[in-house]
């Protein structure tokens, strides 16, 4: 315990010199290129699609269940993949960022546009409107806030996203960060981090200035262009990708590695619950406290941000610095989940807190209670559904976040995958890369039919 | 011409018939109110014109082609002269007006001339919004945001918009169920004098059998699916 809290201790003071965060730039630039590259492609391929869902054209189930199929595959699993199809640098950044947004694009903005108001839909059709036309009259200036919304977001986590790739050789801060690591640089490390916490802040406010002006949203198309421009030589080595991938079939796992495969997966839940549980129980007494409703104002502010901080430094970047401090194993990777999930279930527990109806809260308080009684009786009572949803939903994307937190040592699933790619023993690799999926599409079918059943499935909108 | 001759609608199996032996004919230019309860069959009626809801028996002829045999593109273009102006104008908020009415010119553009439109309308599209605008009396309102607009100037700009579509038929669906009855009133006035002066048949389903019988020039009343 002493030696943790040395090493962590040694990562204080950050490396502000001029010349490491000079050295900075080309990384943060590349983050920011592969971010915008990403998602560029994901928008222009992943509206069309989500166009395709939302007006039932042709051929849209089939559309749905792909997007569906990728989505279920691990950003890192996609940026192993990448990196051993188009090679070390942004440009395996940019494709695994491309494919995995562009599922959760089409996806999303698909069901928004199924959701979208009907009669002015109805009305458009009715003047013989086409399906394109009919998506630039009406699904999209109909859903345009949501889909801001959602897009910003998106940006947010592929931002994050970037640094996941990054340390699988995809170039960036997630590259930098782990070359700092390795070379026991921690000042270096936690300037990385304090930086990617500033620039997932940046892409935050950016957020909420396209929110206010959609035009500003723009800006992403001559960013994406240049950074795909700067990337393009290395996408596109295509002979070698082919042969590659080619090199991958059969899937095939030696007679050990398969009697170990349900340890594996077992391991992989068990980080994704552990996760869950400790992100949860964190996040459960500091959402009080984070919630206007339930604390002065100058608390919840400062709350909130520390909650932001935790939201915007990814699993696997806990995962890093436990590692050196804390040692390999799961329990690393379930800390470093727990400390992430607590970030994302603290903001959501305490908006709902926030959105609690006033009147039973406001008949509590006319009894004379005291605060922690309401919140005992009102608030936390009140919450509790929607609380559990926004839970299942954390446990169901750390499911994925378990395999990625593998490559550092945490163990399961995807310690394996990267050890594969590691040795260069591409079979094994895409026998883990269809396990993983396979686990990720059952928890992802799993939740959903639960949430269907409970009938939580319009509160967790 | 619109001629529907025995036509029948059965939501569901065993469901009594939302719309039973309808034999009707409008001429252009001739304007048709449609009264009754609700739930008398109007709006089904007015959809099943426009190809929106399968008919189960009769045919429905515009311009002398059966619509119940069109599907995909040419249902489509046989829908471009057929204007449809609902209860709740049904326009999308965000756009601008003039985009609104020029919505109405979706069925004879092209995907790319649509999209042109969207971002650089030429002086030419801007000015057949406009004169479509005149012609409702709020050409004022050219380039302001839709959902500025108040419920009558919104019904408006989806009269407008089937002017824009240069239809052969206007179906309209309790246009002015929504707006005060001098508003309402009004806006009937406008759309039975834009139906004659361009030689448009006019179908409207109405629940005011006095302004029915004021302005139109046959009143038909539906009762139970059935033409009372």
């Amino acid at each position: 315990m002493n030696d943790a809290l040395r090493i962590l201790g040694s990562f204080i003071p950050p490396d502000l010199s001029p010349a490491y965060l000079r050295a900075l730039a080309v990384p943060v630039a590349e983050t920011i290129g592969m971010a915008a590259a990403g998602m560029l492609v994901a928008f222009a391929v992943g509206v069309p699609l989500a166009v395709i869902i939302g007006t039932r054209a042709p051929g849209h189930r089939l559309v749905g269940t792909v997007l569906a199929s990728l989505r279920a595959i691990p950003d890192l699993t996609l940026a192993i993949l990448a990196v051993v199809l188009v090679g070390l640098g942004p440009g395996a950044g940019v494709a695994a960022l491309a494919l995995f947004y562009t599922a959760m694009i089409g996806r999303v903005y698909g069901s928004l546009f199924l959701a979208a108001d009907a009669a002015p839909l109805e009305a458009l059709r009715a003047t013989g409107a086409s399906r394109i036309p009919l998506a630039a009259f009406g699904l999209i200036p109909l859903t345009l806030a949501d889909m801001l919304s959602f897009g910003t977001f998106a940006f947010e986590c592929a931002m994050r996203a970037s640094v996941i790739v990054g340390a699988v050789g995809g170039g960036g801060l997630g590259t930098e960060l782990i070359g700092s690591l390795n070379a026991l640089d921690y000042h270096r490390a936690l300037t990385v981090v304090i930086v990617l916490v500033a620039l997932v802040a940046g892409v935050d406010a950016f957020g909420m200035l396209v929110r206010r002006d959609a035009r500003l949203a723009l800006l992403l198309v001559p960013l994406g262009v240049i950074a795909l421009r700067l990337d393009w030589p290395q996408i596109f080595a295509f002979r070698h990708a082919v042969h590659t991938f080619a090199g991958m079939f059969p899937p095939e796992l030696r007679a050990a590695q398969i009697v170990s495969l349900p340890l594996l997966i077992a391991q992989t839940v068990l980080i994704a619950v552990g996760g869950t549980l400790i992100g949860a129980v964190l996040a459960a007494p500091i959402s009080l406290i984070a919630a206007r409703r339930l604390a002065p104002v100058p608390v919840v502010l400062v709350v909130r941000r520390v909650l932001d901080v935790a939201r915007a430094i990814p699993e696997v970047v806990f995962g890093l610095i436990l590692v050196v401090s804390a040692g390999i194993g799961p329990l690393s990777g379930a800390i470093a989940l727990g400390l992430h999930s607590a970030g994302v279930l603290g903001k959501l527990y305490a908006e709902t807190f926030e959105n609690v109806p006033d009147a039973p809260i406001a008949s509590l308080a006319a009894t004379g209670a005291r605060p922690l009684a309401i919140a005992a009786f009102g608030f936390i009572p009140l919450a509790l559904g929607p609380n559990v949803v926004h839970t299942l939903f954390r446990l169901e994307w750390n499911v994925r976040a378990a395999t990625v937190v593998g490559l550092i040592g945490a163990g399961g699933i995807g310690q394996a995958l990267y050890e594969a790619q590691q040795l260069f023993f591409y079979k094994e690799m895409l026998a883990y890369i269809l396990v993983t999926w396979g686990l990720v599409a059952l928890s992802d079918w799993f939740g959903e039919r639960l949430r269907v059943r409970m009938g939580w499935h319009f509160v967790a909108g | 011409m619109l001629e529907l001759t025995g036509v029948r609608v059965v939501y569901g199996e065993g469901a009594p018939p939302a719309l039973d032996e309808v034999t009707l004919r409008v001429h252009a230019g001739e304007c048709v109110a449609i009264v009754g309860p609700s739930g008398g069959g109007k709006t089904t009626l007015l959809r099943s014109i426009n190809g929106s809801v399968p008919i189960a028996a009769g045919t429905i002829r515009v311009d002398g082609v059966d619509i119940s045999t069109l599907r995909g593109r040419a249902l489509r273009r046989m829908r471009t002269h057929l204007a449809v102006i609902a209860q709740q104008h049904d326009l999308v908020d965000r756009l601008f007006v003039y985009q609104n009415v020029m919505a109405g010119a979706l069925g004879r553009w092209s995907t790319l001339r649509a999209l042109r439109f969207l971002i650089a309308p030429t002086a030419a599209e801007i000015a057949e919004a406009r004169e479509a605008l005149e012609g409702v009396g709020i050409a004022e309102k050219l380039r302001e945001p839709t959902r500025d607009l108040s419920g009558g100037q919104q019904q408006r700009v989806a009269i407008a918009r089937a002017l824009v579509q240069k239809p052969g038929a206007i179906l309209a669906d309790e246009p002015i169920a929504s707006v005060d009855p001098e508003l309402g009133e009004q806006i009937v006035a406008l759309l039975c004098g834009l139906a004659r002066s361009r030689n448009i048949a006019l179908i409207c389903s109405l629940h005011q059998p006095e302004i029915a019988r004021r302005y139109f020039d046959r009143v038909v009343a539906l009762e139970g699916g059935r033409i009372a």
